[in-house]
C-alpha cells in the first residue's frame, strides 16, 4: 500500500531550503493593539502578480480577483469603457478580442485546487452526517496554537519553554478528541510514534508521503496556508525576531504540526488515494495558470478607468497662489487626511498644508507613566531607536497611577478566577444593570487611549510625551537629537519657508467596544494614535539648541517660527491642539485663528463623510452630534470608513494637487525634487512610504476579493483570542486576519473598490530608475505588477507609465 | 381563587398577559413586512420591548402594591382527570423580578442589535424571532398553568434556535444548535411526562392550586418524587450542566447579541423552573441532593475549565455554564432567594460581558502597562483563606444572619469568603495604600452580598428547607476543593499539578466530545457545507458528486 518513495532522500538538510521558503511566503499579522495593515502576499512579490495569483489559486482555491459578477457590473454601469479594456489587453500580451473578454462574464469562474490530505480524505467521507477532516485539523491546531501564544487570556497556561511541536505532541498523544469525534481510535498510539524534533518530522513525512523534490515548497506553502491564520502569527513573530537581530522557527514548528496532521491521516486510510491526488498537481496549476487570464484584464481596465481621470486632473496647472502664509500644518499621508486638507486649504488661504507619514520621521517607542514595557510607534518595517516617555509629571502621581492600576487589577481578580466569580455575581452583579442602561443609551465615553487610565483629567494634562533618549537607556546629546531633526524635515522637504506657526497634525480614531480600533488609528504609528509623535516631534523642533545646531547644517528655522502638535480624529473629524502652555504669547492670535479655520475645516469635512455613512443630518451640528454618538456607540461596527477606497499615492508638491478632489481616495506626501539633490529623500519615500500605502492598499484589496481568507469575515462573530492575539469568527476555527466585511462593505455593496495602488510621483524618471534598480522590493513591486508606478510633470504635462522595462507615455493625460 | 379576585386585581392579572402579548405583536409585524422602511420596522420593535419594559415596571410595584394574583382567563383544552390547559396568569414578586429582567435586558439587546446587525439582509428575520423569543420566555414566566409554561418553554427554545441558527451555512452553528436541539427536547420529554405526574395526583394543572397542597404534603408518593427529579432534569438540560454543556459553549456562531440573550436571559429559565416550583421541590429531598451534586459538580469543573479558555466569548460561556452550576447548588440547598438574587446577578453581569466583549483589547492594554507584583506563595493562599472566612463571619454577624436557623446561608458565606481572598493577594506585595482599598473594597462587597441577601429574602419568602449534612458537605468540599486546586494553579503555574491538569482541563476532560459522539450516534445531524466548494479530485469525484445532489434534493 505505502509507495516507495521517488527519491530515497533522507536527510533532512535537503528539505531545509524547501521549508524556509515555504515560510518566506507567509506575511505577517500584526497583533490587535497595534493592528497594521499588511500586503498578504508581501512573500510572493518577487513574481508578477497574476502568476503568484494563479498559484495561490492551485494552492488554496483563493481568486485574487472580484467575482466575474462585480466586472460586469462595472462594465454595465459604464464605469469600465470598451477603449479601457482595449488599452489593457494591448498592454498584456494576450492575443484576444474585446468582445472575448465581454463573453467570459457568463461562464463560471474556474477554481482549481490542489488537494492536501485532508481534503483527500474529505472526499470520501459523508461529509453530510460526519464533520470534514478540514475543519477538524484547523480548529485542532488552532486551539493549540492559542493556548500556547496566549499571553493575556487564559489562567493556565501549557509550558511555553518546550516549545510549540513538543507541546503538540504531548497534547496529540493523550488527546481523546479525533477518536471520540473523527472516529479515528488509533490517533494517540499514531502520535505517541512521532519524532521529537519538528525537523525529524518533516523528513519523516515527506519521505513517506513521496513529495518529490520541487513540489516540496509548493506543498509546504500549501499547508501553512491552510492555517494561514496562525502562519501568519508565527511570521510576525519571525519578523519582530528579526528586526531586533535575532530569530523565530514557530513558523517552523506550525508547518510540522500541520504535516503531521498530513502523516496521521496518511497512515489512517489516505494512503490509497494519495498518489493519484499527487498526480494531478500538475495539472490543476496549468489550469489555474490559465482561469484567470481574461479576468485580469478587466481589473486592469478598472484601474485604468481610475488612473485616467486623476493623471488628467494632475496635468492641469493650478493658477499660482500668492498669499502670505501664516499656517503650515503637516498631515499624515492617510487617505482621510486628503479631504480635512482640502477643507482646510478651503477655510484659509493662509494655510499650506503638507503630507508626511504621521510618525513624523521618529522612529520611537514609547513607554506610558509608570509602564514597565515600550510600545512601538513607527511603521512596522523599522525597529525603534528613540525612547519617548510622559515626562512633566510628579514622581508621586507616577506612582499612584501604578497604584490605582494594580488595584483595578486586583478588584478584576474578583470577576475572573475560579472561586470568586460566584460571589462577585452576587454582590455585584445587580450594579450592572446600570452599566448596561448607559452604554445601552451610549452615554459612555468611547475608549480612551490606554496611556490615561489611572490618571485624573488634570494629571493626564501635566504629561507630555517627550524623546528621553536611545531605546538602549542613556541620553540623547544635542547633535544627536539635532540630527533627528534634521532628519525629519528633509525628509518632509521642509527646510526653508518656515510659516510662523507649523503644526504637526497626527490622527487617531475614536471607537467604543471595538476590538479592531488599532486598524483605525495611525498606520505608520504601529496602530497607535499619532499623539506623541506630533509632540515629541513638535517639542524637538522648538528647542533653542536643537535650533542653533540646524543651523550649522543650513535648517535656518526663524526665531518667530514655533511647531505646535495636534490630533486630528478621525471619526468626528476634530481638532485638539496639544502643549498650548508652551505657546509663546506672541503666538496666541496665530492659534485662535487656526482653531477658527480647523472648525470650518471639520465641519466640511464632516459634511463630505455624512454622505457616506448614511447620516441624513440638515447641519453640522447634527452632523457632528451623530458621528460623535457613532464614536461612543458600543454597538457601532462602523464608527467610521478608514481608509477604504484608496487607491492613488500623490507624491509632489502639494500646489501641484491642491486644485484637484481626490475624494478620500489618494495618500499625499510632499516631495520637492529640485531640493532633493542626491535623491536620497525620493529613495526614502519609494523605499517607505511607497511600501507602507501598497500594504495598506493590498490589504483591502485582498479582503474584498477573497475576504475567507485575507479578510476576517463577518464582524458580529468576532471572538478576541488571547486578549490580544487577533479574532476568531464565531467558535474557533483558524486565527483571522485582515479586515472585516462592515469595513468593506455597507450591506448594499462594496465601498471599497478593489483597486491596486497607483503611485504618481513628480520626478525625473531616471532618478526613480536608480532607486528601482537599487532596490530589489521596489523593483518586484512595480515591476510585478503588484502596484502602477506613473510619472508626471505639470510643466510639460506629461504623464509616464512605468511598465517592466521602460517608460512610455500614459495615454489620455494629453485630454486636459 | 379567580372566583374572589377584585376587579383590580382581575385588571392587573390580565395586564400581566400584555407582556408576551407586545412582543408576539411586534413578532408578527417584523414578519409580515413588505414594503415598509427597515429603520420602521425597527422602530416598532422598540416600541413594543419599551412598552413591555415599562408595563413590567408598573406590574412589579403592583405587587408590591396589592401582593400576588393569579387568573385562570380561559380554559383552553380539558384534560380530563390531570386538569386542563388553560391561559392562567400568576403575577408574584419571582414573576415581577423575572418581566423587569427579561423585558429590561431584551430592550437592551434589541437596541444593541440595530446597530450591530446595520447592512445585513436578513435583519427582518432577526427581528421576528428575536421578538418570538422575548415573547415565549415572557409568557413562560407569567405561567399560572403548567402546561401552558412547558408549551412556552418549547416555544422559547424552538424561537432561539432561529436565532442561533441566524448563519445557516455554518458548520460549527449547525452542530451546536444540533446538540442542543436535541438537548432541548429531552428537557421537553421529561417535563412533559413530570407535568402529567403532577396533574395526576393534584387534579389539577394550575400552579395557584399545586404550590400551597404540595409545601404541606409532608413525605412526597413515589410518582411526585418522580416528577421532582424530572424537573430538576429538565432543569439541569437546560442550564447547560455537565455532561450536556457542550451546545452552550460552541454557540458563538450567532452575532453577539444572541449570545448575551442565550447568556443573560433565556439559559435562566431552568433556574426559574425551580425557584417557580420551589414549595415543591424543597419537599423532595433526593431531588434537591441531584441538584447539589449536579450543581456543584459543575460549577467546580466548568470553573476550572474556565481558566484555560483562550477566547473571550468561550471563557465567558464556560462562566455561565459554572455559574447555573452555583445556581442550582443554591436551589438544592432550599436558598431559592439567593439563587434568584444570582439568576439576576449573572443576567445583568453577563448580558453586559457579553456586549462589551469588544473592549477586550482595551483592557489588556490596560493590563499591560500595570506593574507586576509578586504572586502569593501557597502558604499565603491558605492563610488568606482563614483571615477571609474570619472577616466575613464577623460582617454576617453584624447583618444579623443566624447560624443555627440558616445553615444554608452558612456554607454560601464561606464561599464568598475564599471569593476574596484572591483579590486580596494579589495587591499584597503592593503598596500598603492599596491593599488598603483592595481590603476595604472587599468588606464593602461582603456587606453588599448580605443586603442583597435580606432584599431578597423579602423578595421570594419560599419556606427554607434545612439542607440535610450530606447536601452540605457536598458543597463545601467541593468548593474547598476549588479553592485549594485554583490556589495551587496560581501559586505554581508551571508546577507539576498546574501542568498535569492543564491538557485534561483544555480538553474540557472530553465530556463534550463524548456527548456530541452520542448524539451523532442517536441522531446525526445533515451538515450543509458552505459554498465555497473546491474541484474534487477525481479519484472521489462521483462520490462527491453523489453528495452535492443530497445537499441540493
Amino acid at each position: 500500500m505505502i509507495l516507495a518513495p521517488i527519491r530515497s532522500a533522507t536527510r533532512l538538510e535537503d528539505y531545509e531550503a524547501a521549508v524556509e521558503s515555504a515560510c518566506a511566503r507567509i506575511a505577517p499579522s500584526w497583533p490587535l493593539d497595534q493592528l497594521i495593515a499588511v500586503n498578504p502576499f508581501w512573500g510572493w512579490i518577487e513574481k508578477p502578480m497574476p502568476e503568484a495569483a494563479a498559484e495561490l489559486q492551485a494552492l488554496q482555491g483563493s481568486r485574487l480577483l472580484m467575482p466575474r459578477a462585480w466586472y460586469r457590473e462595472q462594465w454595465r454601469a459604464g464605469r469600465i469603457g470598451a477603449e479601457h479594456l482595449r488599452k489593457a489587453i494591448e498592454r498584456s500580451a494576450a492575443r484576444c478580442s474585446v468582445d472575448y473578454v465581454t463573453e467570459q462574464f457568463a461562464a463560471d469562474e474556474a477554481q482549481p485546487r490542489r488537494t492536501l490530505l485532508t481534503d483527500v480524505v474529505d472526499a470520501g467521507r459523508d461529509t453530510v452526517h460526519k464533520m470534514r477532516w478540514t475543519d477538524f485539523v484547523t480548529q485542532h491546531i488552532s486551539q493549540l496554537c492559542a493556548s500556547y501564544f496566549d499571553a493575556g487570556q487564559a489562567q493556565l497556561k501549557p509550558n511555553r519553554e518546550r516549545g510549540l511541536y513538543a507541546i503538540w505532541r504531548d497534547h496529540a498523544a493523550r488527546d481523546y478528541s479525533p477518536a471520540l469525534l473523527m472516529a479515528l481510535p488509533g490517533f494517540r498510539a499514531l502520535a505517541q510514534g512521532l519524532p521529537q524534533d519538528p525537523r525529524a518530522l518533516i523528513a519523516q513525512a515527506v519521505r513517506t508521503l513521496a513529495i518529490p523534490r520541487e513540489q516540496q515548497e509548493s506543498y509546504f506553502t500549501g499547508l501553512l496556508l491552510s492555517i494561514n491564520g496562525w502562519a501568519a502569527w508565527c511570521a510576525y513573530l519571525r519578523w519582530q525576531a528579526r528586526l531586533a537581530g535575532r530569530d523565530d522557527d514557530h513558523i517552523l514548528h506550525l508547518l510540522a504540526i500541520r504535516l503531521a496532521w498530513e502523516w496521521v491521516l496518511y497512515e489512517s486510510g489516505g494512503a490509497a488515494y494519495w498518489r493519484a491526488a499527487l498526480a494531478q498537481w500538475p495539472e490543476i496549476d496549468a489550469q489555474a495558470r490559465t482561469a484567470q487570464a481574461s479576468d485580469w484584464l478587466l481589473q486592469e481596465a478598472v484601474e485604468n478607468a481610475y488612473q485616467e481621470r486623476v493623471a488628467a486632473d494632475l496635468v492641469v496647472r493650478p493658477a499660482a497662489q500668492s498669499t502670505e502664509l501664516q499656517v503650515q500644518a503637516v498631515f499624515c499621508i492617510d487617505v482621510r487626511s486628503e479631504v480635512f486638507r482640502r477643507a482646510l486649504e478651503a477655510a484659509s488661504a493662509g494655510v499650506q498644508t503638507l503630507g508626511f507619514a504621521g510618525f513624523f520621521g521618529l522612529f520611537l517607542d514609547y513607554r506610558p507613566l509608570g509602564a514597565a514595557d515600550a510600545r512601538p510607534q513607527l511603521p512596522g518595517l523599522f525597529a525603534p531607536r528613540l525612547r519617548a516617555a510622559d515626562t512633566g509629571v510628579p514622581a508621586a502621581t507616577a506612582l499612584r497611577r501604578e497604584r490605582r492600576l494594580q488595584v483595578h487589577a486586583a478588584l478584576k481578580q474578583f470577576k475572573a478566577t475560579p472561586v470568586s466569580a460566584f460571589s462577585f455575581v452576587e454582590a455585584i452583579g445587580p450594579l450592572y444593570a446600570g452599566k448596561l442602561a448607559a452604554d445601552g443609551l451610549a452615554r459612555t465615553r468611547p475608549a480612551e487611549p490606554s496611556e490615561r487610565a489611572g490618571l485624573t483629567p488634570d494629571e493626564n494634562t501635566l504629561r507630555k510625551p517627550r524623546v528621553i533618549g536611545p531605546t538602549t537607556g542613556g541620553t540623547l546629546s544635542c547633535a544627536q537629537r539635532a540630527d533627528a531633526a534634521a532628519g525629519m524635515l528633509r525628509a518632509m522637504s521642509l527646510t526653508r519657508g518656515f510659516a510662523r506657526l507649523v503644526v504637526f497634525v497626527g490622527h487617531g480614531s475614536q471607537t467604543a467596544n471595538n476590538p479592531l480600533a488599532a486598524g483605525l488609528d495611525c498606520g505608520a504609528c504601529c496602530g497607535q494614535t499619532g499623539e506623541v509623535n506630533a509632540r515629541a516631534a513638535a517639542a524637538l523642533l522648538n528647542e533653542r539648541e536643537v535650533r542653533q545646531e540646524l543651523r550649522t547644517r543650513g535648517i535656518a528655522i526663524p526665531e518667530t517660527t514655533h511647531f505646535l502638535p495636534a490630533l486630528h480624529n478621525t471619526t468626528t473629524d476634530e481638532v485638539a491642539l496639544f502643549d498650548l502652555d508652551e505657546l509663546p504669547p506672541t503666538h496666541c492670535e496665530d492659534v485662535q485663528a487656526l482653531q477658527g479655520w480647523l472648525q470650518a475645516a471639520g465641519a466640511r469635512t464632516r459634511a463630505a463623510r455624512a454622505a457616506k455613512l448614511s447620516l441624513s443630518a440638515s447641519n453640522d451640528e447634527e452632523t457632528y452630534r451623530s458621528m460623535a454618538q457613532r464614536a461612543r456607540d458600543w454597538s457601532q461596527v462602523r464608527p467610521e470608513w478608514g481608509l477604504a477606497n484608496c487607491a492613488a499615492f500623490i507624491v509632489a508638491p502639494r500646489e501641484h494637487s491642491r486644485h484637484i478632489d481626490l475624494t478620500g481616495r489618494a495618500f499625499l506626501h510632499d516631495y520637492r525634487w529640485q531640493d532633493d539633490t542626491d535623491f536620497s529623500v525620493l529613495e526614502l519615500i519609494m523605499t517607505a512610504p511607497m511600501v507602507v500605502t501598497h500594504w495598506i492598499n493590498m490589504q483591502y484589496y485582498a479582503s474584498s476579493v477573497d475576504n475567507k481568507r485575507w479578510g476576517s469575515g463577518n464582524k458580529v462573530l468576532h471572538n478576541v483570542v488571547g486578549a490580544r492575539i487577533g479574532v476568531f469568527e464565531g467558535n474557533g476555527g483558524d486565527l483571522r486576519i485582515g479586515l472585516p466585511m462592515q469595513s468593506l462593505h455597507d450591506g448594499r455593496g462594496f465601498v471599497h473598490e478593489p483597486l491596486r495602488l497607483s503611485v504618481f510621483i513628480e520626478a525625473p524618471r531616471a532618478a526613480m530608475d536608480a532607486v528601482i534598480d537599487k532596490h530589489a522590493t521596489v523593483r518586484q513591486l512595480v515591476e510585478n505588477g503588484w502596484l502602477h508606478l506613473f510619472q508626471f510633470d505639470p510643466e510639460l504635462g506629461t504623464v509616464h507609465r512605468r511598465t517592466r522595462a521602460e517608460w512610455i507615455e500614459f495615454g489620455s493625460a494629453t485630454r486636459a | 381563587m379567580t372566583a374572589f379576585l377584585k376587579p383590580t386585581e382581575a385588571a392587573i392579572a390580565s395586564l400581566t398577559l400584555f407582556v408576551p402579548l407586545a412582543y408576539a405583536i411586534s413578532a408578527v409585524i417584523a414578519a409580515t413586512r413588505t414594503s415598509t422602511r427597515l429603520a420602521t420596522v425597527w422602530d416598532r420593535a422598540q416600541l413594543a420591548a419599551g412598552s413591555a419594559l415599562a408595563l413590567s415596571v408598573l406590574l412589579g410595584l403592583a405587587v408590591a402594591t396589592f401582593g400576588e394574583v393569579s387568573l385562570r382567563l380561559v380554559t383552553i383544552v380539558p384534560l380530563g382527570p390531570i386538569g386542563t390547559l388553560s391561559a392562567s396568569v400568576r403575577l408574584d414578586s419571582l414573576t415581577a423580578v423575572m418581566l423587569i429582567l427579561v423585558s429590561f435586558v431584551g430592550l437592551i439587546i434589541l437596541r444593541f442589535s440595530r446597530s450591530y446587525l446595520d447592512g445585513d439582509p436578513q435583519q427582518p428575520h432577526y427581528l421576528r424571532w428575536l421578538m418570538a423569543t422575548l415573547a415565549a420566555v415572557t409568557l413562560l414566566v407569567v405561567s399560572d398553568n403548567l402546561l401552558q409554561l412547558v408549551l412556552a418553554w418549547t416555544a422559547t427554545s424552538l424561537s432561539l434556535h432561529r436565532l442561533l441558527m441566524f448563519y445557516p451555512e455554518r458548520i460549527w452553528a449547525q452542530i451546536a444548535a444540533h446538540k442542543k436541539f436535541l438537548v432541548s427536547r429531552a428537557a421537553d420529554l421529561s417535563l412533559l411526562v413530570a407535568t402529567a405526574l403532577i396533574g395526576a395526583h393534584f387534579g389539577t394543572l394550575e400552579l395557584s392550586e399545586i404550590l400551597p397542597r404540595a409545601a404541606s404534603l409532608g413525605v412526597l408518593p413515589p410518582a411526585l418524587q418522580l416528577a421532582a427529579l424530572l424537573l430538576v432534569l429538565a432543569a439541569a438540560l437546560k442550564c447547560a450542566q455537565l455532561p450536556f454543556h457542550g451546545w452552550l459553549i460552541q454557540v458563538m456562531e450567532a452575532p453577539t447579541p444572541v449570545s448575551a440573550l442565550l447568556h443573560a436571559g433565556i439559559i435562566n429559565i431552568g433556574g426559574f423552573l425551580m425557584m417557580r416550583m420551589a414549595p415543591f421541590i424543597a419537599q423532595a429531598e433526593l431531588a434537591q441532593t441531584l441538584l447539589v451534586i449536579c450543581g456543584t459538580t459543575t460549577a467546580v469543573v466548568a470553573a476550572l475549565v474556565m481558566t484555560t479558555r483562550v477566547s473571550v466569548k468561550v471563557m465567558l460561556a464556560w462562566s455561565t455554564c459554572a455559574q447555573m452550576g452555583f445556581m442550582l447548588l443554591e436551589c438544592g440547598l432550599g436558598a431559592y432567594s439567593l439563587a434568584l438574587l444570582h439568576l439576576l446577578g449573572h443576567s445583568l453581569y453577563k448580558a453586559h460581558a457579553f456586549l462589551s466583549a469588544g473592549s477586550t483589547v482595551e483592557q489588556w492594554r490596560r493590563q499591560a502597562q500595570t506593574p507586576v507584583l509578586a504572586a502569593p506563595g501557597y502558604g499565603a493562599w491558605l492563610a488568606a483563606a482563614a483571615g477571609a472566612m474570619l472577616a466575613v463571619v464577623a460582617v454576617g454577624v453584624l447583618f444579623g444572619a443566624d447560624p443555627r436557623r440558616e445553615s444554608a446561608l452558612w456554607a454560601l458565606t464561606l464561599i464568598v469568603a475564599l471569593a476574596l481572598a484572591a483579590p486580596v493577594l494579589s495587591i499584597a506585595a503592593g503598596a500598603w495604600r492599596g491593599f488598603a482599598t483592595v481590603a476595604g473594597a472587599s468588606v464593602g462587597v461582603a456587606a453588599l452580598y448580605f443586603s442583597w441577601h435580606a432584599l431578597f429574602g423579602r423578595l421570594l419568602p419560599v419556606p427554607l428547607s434545612a439542607p440535610t449534612d450530606l447536601q452540605l458537605t457536598i458543597a463545601i468540599a467541593g468548593f474547598l476543593l476549588l479553592y485549594l486546586i485554583s490556589a495551587a494553579i496560581r501559586a505554581y503555574p508551571q508546577g507539576r499539578l498546574a501542568q498535569r491538569l492543564q491538557p485534561h482541563l483544555f480538553a474540557g476532560l472530553y465530556l463534550d466530545e463524548l456527548f456530541t459522539r452520542f448524539t451523532f450516534w442517536i441522531w446525526p445531524a445533515r451538515l450543509r457545507q458552505d459554498a465555497r466548494g473546491f474541484a474534487a479530485p477525481a479519484i472521489a469525484a462521483s462520490r462527491h458528486h453523489a453528495f452535492k445532489q443530497e445537499i441540493s434534493s
